[in-house]
C-alpha cells in the first residue's frame, strides 16, 4: 500500500478486463437454475442432522444457495474478479461487518440462559411478578421522605 | 461548478481538475462506488437482522403468514431482475468495447425489466392492500387471509415485508432514473459516457446491487419451509 | 507583508518546494466573489468555511439550550421551566448538540480544509459530493429545527422506543427525518474522505508519511461508512412506525424495543469515536508541532487509531446493562469495552512521551492540546467505571454518565476543535488573532470545565438521576449543582470569547506568514490563505512526517526568545510571526 497513487494508477489498463459474452450468458443461467433449485428446496422437508433440526437445514440450505446466487454477481457481474485489492477489501470489509453486527442476535440466543421473570421475550406475563419491587417503599426500609410543604408541586 | 470543472490537462474530455490522470479519477469512481455500496449494505443488513431475529421468534406464525404471498409472481420478479442484471453486464462489456448500439438495447432492456418488476410488485401490493394485510388498524380485518396465524405477529411480518420490499422497490425507481439519464447520454453521443466506460460501470455495479437485494429478499420472504 | 512569498526554507525541508506565486494575493477568498460563488463552490476549503459557520451556529443554539438546564437546575425544585418544557430543553441540547455539532464539526470543518491538503491534493476526490454534503447537513439542520420550534421533542437524544414511536408528539417524525438527512451528509463526506485518502495522496507521501491527522480521520472515515447506515435504517423505522404505523419495534404486536437500542447504540457507540478519534488527530499534530518532535511511537498511535475503530463496533451493549439485555452478553461487552481502553491509553501514554524532554512552545493552541490530554483521561477512566457491570448499575441514567460523557466530548471533541481553530486560524483566514487573549481563553475554558462537570461526578455519584430537573427529595444536591451552574458560566465565556477576537482579527488582524508556528507538514509549505488549487504543482514528497531536528529547533527557539522578550508586545503571536520568517532563514 506504500506505493504512490501516480506509479500505482499508471498500470491500470482496465480496457482488457471485459468477460467474453459466454460466461455471462453461463452466469445468467447458473443463477436461473439455481433460483429453482431454491423454490424446489423450500418445498422438501429435509431431515435434521444431528443435533440441528432440519427446519434449521431448510433455512441454511435456502439462506446458503442465495449466498452462492449473490457471490456470482458480485464476483463476475460487479466485476471484483478485476478489481483492485482496495475495492476487494470493502466487499469483504462490509460483509464482516454486517457479520459483526448478527452479534446482536446473541442477546436473544443467550436471555434463556438464565430465567428471570420478565426478562424472557414472547413469554405472556405470569401474574405480574417481575424482577423489581412492586412495594415502596421496599419492606424494611424507613421511608425517607424529607418534609416537604404542604400543597408542594413541582413545576 | 464553472470554477473547478476547468480542464487544464490532455486531451481527454472528462478529467477533473483535481486527478493527475484518468486512471487515477477511474480507479477514484470505482471504489467511491463500492464503499458507497457497502453503505448500503449495512444498511439493508440492518433490515435483514430484524427479520432474522423475528422469524426466529415467530416461526410458525409467519409461516403461515407468508403463504399469502404469491411465490409464482415472486419467481417471475426474481427472473426479470436476473435478466436485467445480465443485461447491464452486456452493456457495461459493450461500452468497454465502445459498441454504442448494444449498450443503448442492454440498457432499455434494463428499464424495460425494471419496470416490468415495479408493475408486478404493484399488483403484488394492491391485492395485499384489498386482503387488508398492511400493517395498520384494519390489519386481519379479512381473517380467512391470515391463515391460522396470530394477527400481532402477522401485522410484525407484513410490516417487515412492506417495509423491505418498498425500500428495495425505491432503490429500483432511483435505478430507472439513473439508467435513463446513462440512456440519454449514450443517445446523445456524449463524451463522458462514449470515451469512458466507468460511468456506464458505475451504474451497473449500482444495478447489480439492487439485484442483490431481491436474490436474499425472495427466498426469505416467499419461501419460508414449513417449520416441523 | 501583503505579498508573502512561499519561504522555500521554511520548516518543510526536503518537500520540493512550490514556485513562488506571481501574485499571491489571489487566495481561495478572493478568487471568486459573490455569494453564488460560496453556494456552488466545489473548492473544498469553501465548503469547510461554510461549514464552520453553520456548526457554529449550531453551536450556539445548543450551548443556549445547556444555559437554561444550568440555570433550571440551581434550585432543589426548579427555577423557571416546567417539566414538560425541560424535557424539550434537554433533549434539544442533546439532539443539537450530538447530531449537528459533534458528529459534524471536526471532520467536516478541518478534516475537509486540511485532509486535501496534508496529502499533497488540489481537492477532495469528488468536489460535488463534498457540496452536497453540506447542503444535505443544512437541510437537517433546518428539519431538526423546525421541530424544535414547531415544539420540541422530549424524549432525549436517543429517541428510545416505544416512547418515541408510540407515545411522544408528531415532532418526533420531523427531527428524526433530520438526523437521518445529516447522516446521508455524514456519508458522503466518509466516502470522500476514505477515496480522497487512498487516490489523491502525492508522490512520495506513503502510508506512513501521512500525518496522523489524516490517519484519525480515515478511520473516522471508515466508522462513517460502516455506522452510519445503520443507525439511518433504525430511525427511519421508527420514522416509518409513526408514519405508516409499520410495526417494527412495537412491544404490542411482540416488537421488540430493545433491539431498536441495539441497533441504536451500534452505530452510537462508533459515532462517539466518529467524535473523538479527529480530536485525536487534531491533538497529535498540535503537540508534535509544539514540542517541536516526531510524535513518540508514530505508528502504534496509527495502528491504535485504526485498533479504536474496529474495536468501537463491538462494545454497544455497555450502553444496555440495565435493558433487559442477556447479562451474558453484558459480561463480554463489559470485557471488550474495557479493551478500548488500551489503545486509548496507547495515544495518552505516547503523547506526553512526545513532551519528554521536548522544547515546548506554550502558545495558545498547545494550551488546548494539554487541557485536552489531562480531560480526554478523565473522561476514559470514568467510562471504565461505567463499563463494569457491577458499578454501571448503580450509576446508570445518572449525572456520573453526563459528566462522563461531558469529559469526553466537551473536555476532548470540543476542547480539541478550539485547538485546532487557533492552529489553523492563520492558514484558513490569513490573519494572525491576539495571544495573548487566546491563552487566557485556553485557561478560562479548562477551569470553567472542571468546575462545570467534576461536581457532577460526584452528585452523580451520591444519586442524582440525569433528565430530571427537580430534587427536593435531595435538597444535598444544590451545592454541585450551583457549583456546575456557575463554572457553566465560566465555560460560556469561553466559547463566546474566541468568536469576539477571531471575528476581530479578521478585521484587524496583521496578516499571517505561510508558517506562523514554524510548524511541519504539507499545509505551511503553501500561502495563507491557500489559492483554490492548493498547490500550484502537485509537491513530491521526500522527507518524513514531523521532522523537526533537535538541534536547529532549540537554537531557533532560545534566539525567538530573546527577540521576544525585548520586544514591546511580548505577548503577542505577530512579533513572532515577523521573526519566524527571519529565523527560518537563518537556521538554515
Ligand atoms: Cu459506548
Amino acid at each position: 500500500m506504500a506505493t504512490t497513487p501516480l506509479s500505482a494508477n499508471s498500470h491500470g489498463d482496465h480496457a482488457s478486463h471485459e468477460l467474453p459474452f459466454g460466461t455471462l450468458v453461463g452466469i445468467l443461467l447458473l443463477l436461473m437454475v439455481l433460483m429453482g433449485l431454491t423454490i424446489g428446496a423450500s418445498y422438501v422437508t429435509l431431515p435434521s442432522v444431528g443435533p440441528i433440526p432440519g427446519i434449521v437445514i431448510n433455512n441454511l440450505v435456502a439462506v446458503g444457495i442465495a449466498t452462492i446466487k449473490a457471490a456470482l454477481v458480485i464476483w463476475f457481474f460487479m466485476g471484483v474478479k478485476f478489481a483492485s485489492a482496495l475495492a476487494r477489501i470493502w466487499v469483504i470489509a462490509g460483509f464482516l461487518v454486517l457479520f459483526l453486527m448478527f452479534g446482536i442476535l446473541g442477546d436473544y440466543g443467550t436471555r434463556k440462559f438464565e430465567q428471570v421473570n420478565g426478562w424472557e421475550t414472547n413469554v405472556p406475563h405470569n401474574g405480574g411478578e417481575t424482577a423489581l419491587p412492586r412495594v415502596w417503599p421496599p419492606e424494611g426500609k424507613p421511608s425517607s421522605t424529607p418534609e416537604v410543604e404542604q400543597g408542594f408541586r413541582p413545576r | 461548478m464553472a470554477a473547478i470543472a476547468h480542464d487544464t490537462h490532455e486531451d481527454h474530455g472528462a478529467l477533473h481538475h483535481q486527478f493527475e490522470n484518468i486512471e487515477q479519477q477511474n480507479d477514484s469512481y470505482i471504489v467511491g462506488m463500492w464503499t458507497f455500496l457497502v453503505t448500503e449494505v449495512m444498511f439493508f443488513g440492518a433490515l435483514f437482522l430484524i427479520y432474522t431475529l423475528y422469524r426466529s421468534m415467530y416461526q410458525m406464525d409467519w409461516y403461515l403468514a407468508h403463504e399469502e404471498l404469491d411465490v409464482k409472481l415472486g419467481a417471475f420478479n426474481t427472473i426479470v431482475l436476473l435478466i436485467s442484471s445480465f443485461t447491464v453486464a452486456v452493456a457495461v462489456r459493450s461500452a468497454q468495447r465502445k459498441e454504442r448500439g448494444l449498450v443503448l438495447a442492454n440498457i432499455g432492456i434494463t428499464i424495460a425489466c425494471a419496470f416490468i418488476f415495479l408493475v408486478v410488485k404493484a399488483f403484488e401490493y394492491s391485492a395485499k392492500f384489498e386482503h387488508h394485510l398492511y400493517p395498520g388498524p384494519t390489519f386481519g380485518s379479512v381473517p380467512e387471509h391470515l391463515n391460522g396465524a396470530n394477527a400481532n405477529y402477522a401485522q410484525l411480518f407484513y410490516g417487515l415485508y412492506f417495509g423491505m420490499t418498498g425500500l428495495h422497490a425505491l432503490h429500483i425507481i432511483v435505478g430507472i432514473i439513473v439508467l435513463s439519464a446513462l440512456f440519454n447520454l449514450w443517445w446523445r453521443k456524449c463524451d463522458s459516457v462514449m470515451k469512458d466506460y466507468i460511468p456506464t460501470e458505475l451504474v451497473g455495479l449500482y444495478w447489480h446491487f439492487v439485484d442483490l437485494v431481491w436474490i436474499f429478499l425472495f427466498p426469505l420472504m416467499y419461501l419460508m419451509p414449513k417449520p416441523h | 507583508m501583503s505579498a508573502i512569498p512561499v519561504d522555500p526554507t521554511s520548516a518543510g525541508n526536503g518537500v520540493i518546494s512550490q514556485p513562488t506565486p506571481a501574485a499571491s494575493e489571489t487566495n481561495y477568498i478572493n478568487e471568486f466573489g459573490g455569494l453564488k460563488s460560496w453556494l456552488l463552490t466545489g473548492d473544498h476549503k469553501r465548503i469547510a468555511i461554510l461549514y464552520l459557520i453553520s456548526v457554529t451556529f449550531f453551536f450556539f443554539l445548543g450551548s443556549l439550550a445547556a444555559a437554561m438546564i444550568r440555570w433550571e437546575l440551581t434550585a432543589p425544585a426548579g427555577v423557571v421551566l416546567e417539566s414538560d418544557t425541560y424535557n424539550k430543553v434537554f433533549s434539544s441540547h442533546g439532539v443539537i448538540m450530538v447530531f449537528t455539532f459533534l458528529v459534524v464539526a471536526i471532520p467536516s470543518v478541518f478534516g475537509n480544509f486540511f485532509l486535501p491538503i496534508m496529502i499533497g491534493a488540489r481537492d477532495m476526490a469528488f468536489p460535488r459530493l463534498n457540496l452536497l454534503s453540506w447542503y444535505l447537513y443544512m437541510a437537517g439542520g433546518i428539519l431538526i429545527l423546525a421541530g424544535m420550534i414547531n415544539g420540541g421533542v422530549d424524549g432525549g437524544w436517543t429517541f428510545y422506543t416505544p416512547y418515541s414511536s408510540m407515545y411522544s408528539n408528531s415532532n418526533v417524525t420531523l427531527v428524526l427525518t433530520g438526523v437521518f438527512i445529516i447522516g446521508f451528509s455524514s456519508i458522503t463526506t466518509g466516502i470522500n474522505f476514505i477515496v480522497t485518502t487512498h487516490k489523491m495522496r502525492a508522490p512520495g507521501m506513503t502510508w506512513f508519511r501521512l500525518p496522523l491527522f489524516v490517519w484519525a480521520h480515515y478511520a473516522t472515515a471508515v466508522v462513517i461508512i460502516l455506522g452510519t447506515p445503520v443507525v439511518a435504517i433504525t430511525l427511519l423505522l421508527v420514522v416509518f412506525e409513526r408514519a405508516f404505523k409499520l410495526p417494527i419495534f412495537n412491544p404490542e404486536l411482540g416488537g421488540d424495543p430493545v433491539l431498536f437500542q441495539h441497533l441504536f447504540w451500534f452505530y452510537s457507540h462508533p459515532a462517539v469515536y466518529i467524535m473523538i478519534l479527529p480530536a485525536f488527530g487534531i491533538i497529535s499534530e498540535l503537540i508534535a508541532n509544539f514540542a517541536r518532535k516526531r510524535v513518540f511511537g508514530y505508528h502504534f498511535i496509527a495502528f491504535s487509531t485504526l485498533a479504536i475503530a474496529g474495536l468501537g463496533f463491538l462494545v454497544w451493549g455497555h450502553h444496555m446493562f440495565i435493558s433487559s439485555q442477556s447479562m451474558y452478553q453484558g459480561i463480554v461487552f463489559s470485557l471488550i469495552s474495557f479493551l478500548v481502553a488500551v489503545p486509548s491509553a496507547i495515544k495518552v501514554f505516547n503523547w506526553t512521551a512526545t513532551l519528554y524532554k521536548a522544547n515546548i512552545r506554550l502558545q495558545s493552541p498547545m494550551l488546548y492540546a494539554l487541557g485536552f490530554i489531562g480531560l480526554f483521561t478523565v473522561g476514559g477512566l470514568t467510562g471504565l467505571f461505567l463499563g463494569s457491570m457491577g458499578t454501571d448499575v448503580h450509576l446508570t441514567a445518572t449525572y456520573f454518565v453526563v459528566a462522563h460523557f461531558h469529559y469526553v466530548m466537551v473536555g476532548g471533541t470540543m476542547t480539541a476543535f478550539l485547538g485546532g481553530l487557533h492552529y489553523w486560524w492563520p492558514k484558513m483566514t490569513g490573519r494572525l488573532y491576539a495571544e495573548g487573549i487566546a491563552k487566557a481563553n485556553a485557561i478560562i475554558v479548562f477551569l470553567g470545565f472542571n468546575l462545570t462537570f467534576f461536581p457532577q461526578f460526584i452528585v452523580g455519584w451520591l444519586g442524582m438521576p440525569r433528565r430530571y430537573h427537580y430534587y427536593y427529595l435531595a435538597p444535598e444536591y444544590q451545592v454541585y449543582n450551583i457549583m456546575s451552574t456557575l463554572g457553566s458560566g465560566f465555560l460560556g465565556i469561553g466559547f463566546l470569547l474566541p468568536a469576539f477576537y477571531l471575528s476581530k482579527s479578521l478585521v484587524s488582524g496583521r496578516k499571517a506568514s505561510a508558517n506562523p508556528w514554524g510548524a511541519h507538514g504539507l499545509e505551511w509549505e503553501i500561502p495563507s490563505p491557500p489559492p483554490s488549487t492548493n498547490f500550484l504543482q502537485i509537491p513530491i514528497v521526500l522527507d518524513e512526517v514531523y521532522d523537526f531536528d533537535p538541534v536547529t529547533e532549540y537554537e531557533q527557539d532560545r534566539a525567538q526568545q530573546a527577540i521576544e522578550n525585548s520586544h514591546e508586545h511580548p505577548g503577542m503571536m505577530d512579533s513572532h510571526d515577523e521573526t519566524a520568517s527571519k529565523l527560518e532563514e537563518g537556521g538554515h
